[in-house]
């Protein structure tokens, strides 16, 4: 199902892409090599040989809105710099330029920090009526979508490299608490208690120590010790496996517990996000998470005896 | 309530203190040479954390694609006259779409309707319940499944799926009971 599900993300990325651009291309939402009726005011005295001039750029909400065929945008007078080059007069808006959009696309797209238009005839005043045409803008979403692959491609690295220190002291203390016969007293304390959800693990295996304690972190919204402890239970019940890379009752049985996430403290991020309101859903979050903690560990069981879920027989 | 959360609040703070010494202190009075097999342990971390970076690269590039598509806002639209037909304001359909997908991407989410409707506003009520309750399914699935270099995943993404789409359901009529 994996295979669909990620076959189907990225090529379904690549046609709603296609779709985006091809409408961009057919309403001309950029308005590609159209000039756009600006008005600029020159700030210091103006002399039209200067090759630099400090400038406000006034463009009208009805301009606009004629333009681009959008009600919403609005006009507005933005600062740049107007410069005098052989290829022509060519405006340059200051940096923290707050455009909307399209203009805002039109800026990134074209990928200079400065956003950048060429202006049409010579000033002749130092209040100068003339016309801006912006680089042409084609294939937005195809660019955002080869961009944030790689993107998240070097964020996976970043995410996954950042895991090595937890899951460093999480192994070290494991491995302590394996070697001192903790991990043991733990799992003959819990097994009643778990091995129901996990028939196919042996009595006293030390996975079962180790599942509880990822359940038990998860429950307590300890999101960083969660993980390496999942992921050293997993190691375990792989010791168990039969096959190198089919997963096994258990192993499913476990991830579904996780996914669902079995906190009863809501989560870090969370609680940093909605500050105070957090208290008052406390009630709802634990309702909710035990709903579908039930729903996962019940849909594990049904699926596992569908034909093509079915464990290869051992 | 405020005592069970006083309790849960101290749990929390003291269980990882408690664990960080006494695993330690335990393996000492049982005689274990505690330094080398930590060591010997945390050494795994390392390879762990390699092992896992082609499966995490595969799932997060094909989100990443699928988000900066925009077929996020098209299948919003989509689904929302027919999740509207059972209660589910379409406000929240981004959330349900995003949260088995992306942390991050589902922070912004909430941040924004934050900023759209306010902190009291049912619909973040709805939103941070459907956050607290679920996890990132695909990444928790890369992370646990790449560990072990586990490909085929069986079951594994249909249960998650289907505790995702009901914990999206439940979280909203919750709320609706209980703030509604």
């Amino acid at each position: 199902m994996l295979n669909y599900i990620w076959g189907g993300l990225i090529v379904l990325s690549l046609v709603f892409a296609l779709i985006s651009d091809g409408n961009d291309f057919l309403q001309d939402t950029y308005r590609n090599g159209k000039p756009l009726p600006v008005t600029v005011y020159f700030e210091d005295d103006f002399d039209p040989d200067d090759h630099r001039h400090e400038v406000d750029v006034q463009i009208t909400t009805s301009d606009l809105t004629s333009h681009y065929g959008d009600s919403l945008i609005t006009g507005n007078t933005w600062s740049g710099a107007l410069l005098f080059t052989s290829a022509g007069r060519e405006l340059r808006f200051a940096e923290d330029r707050p455009l909307m959009e399209p203009l805002k696309t039109i800026c990134d797209q074209t990928g200079q920090s400065d956003c950048r238009g060429t202006l049409q005839g010579t000033p002749t005043t130092e209040q100068w009526q003339t016309t801006i045409t912006f680089r042409p803008v084609r294939w937005v979403k195809m660019n955002a979508i080869a961009g944030a692959a790689i993107d998240f491609a070097e964020t996976a690295v970043t995410l996954a490299l950042g895991l090595i220190g937890g899951l460093g002291l999480w192994m070290g203390l494991l491995k302590i608490a394996e070697a001192s016969g903790m991990l043991q007293a733990l799992v003959r304390l819990t097994q009643p208690l778990i091995r129901p959800l996990f028939p196919k693990v042996p009595h006293n295996h030390p996975a079962l120590g180790l599942i509880v304690l990822n359940l038990s972190a998860n429950f307590l919204g300890m999101g960083n010790a969660a993980t390496p402890l999942g992921i050293k239970a997993m190691q375990e019940l792989q010791t168990l496996n039969e096959s190198e890379d089919t997963a096994t009752d258990p192993m499913v049985m476990l991830l579904a517990m996780n996914t669902a996430s079995v906190q009863i403290m809501p989560p870090v991020t969370l609680v940093a996000i909605m500050g105070l309101q957090i208290n008052q859903l406390f009630f709802s979050i634990v309702i909710t998470t035990a709903l579908s903690l039930i729903v996962a560990i019940t849909a594990v069981k049904l699926l596992s005896r569908l034909k093509r879920y079915r464990e290869v027989a051992s | 309530m405020s005592i069970v959360q006083l309790f849960l609040d101290y749990a929390s703070a003291l269980v990882l203190p408690a664990i960080l010494v006494g695993f330690p202190l335990y393996g000492m009075i049982r005689k274990v040479r505690v330094y080398e097999v930590f060591v010997e342990g945390a050494k795994d971390g390392f390879h762990v954390a390699v092992m896992i970076i082609p499966y995490v690269i595969a799932i997060l590039f094909a989100i990443g694609m699928f988000r900066a598509s925009g077929a996020m806002d098209f299948l919003t639209d989509l689904l929302r006259p027919v999740v509207g037909m059972i209660g589910i304001p379409a406000e929240v359909i981004p959330m349900g779409i995003v949260r088995p997908l992306t942390g991050s991407g589902s922070v912004g989410i909430i941040l924004d309707m934050i900023n759209q409707f306010g902190e009291d506003s049912i619909f973040v009520k709805m939103a941070a319940t459907m956050f607290g309750s679920t996890e990132t399914t695909f990444y928790v699935i890369a992370v646990y499944f790449g560990a072990i270099n586990i490909r085929k995943t069986r079951h594994a993404v249909p249960a998650g799926l289907i505790a995702d789409i009901f914990a999206m359901f439940a979280a909203v009529y919750v709320v609706l009971f209980l703030f509604g």
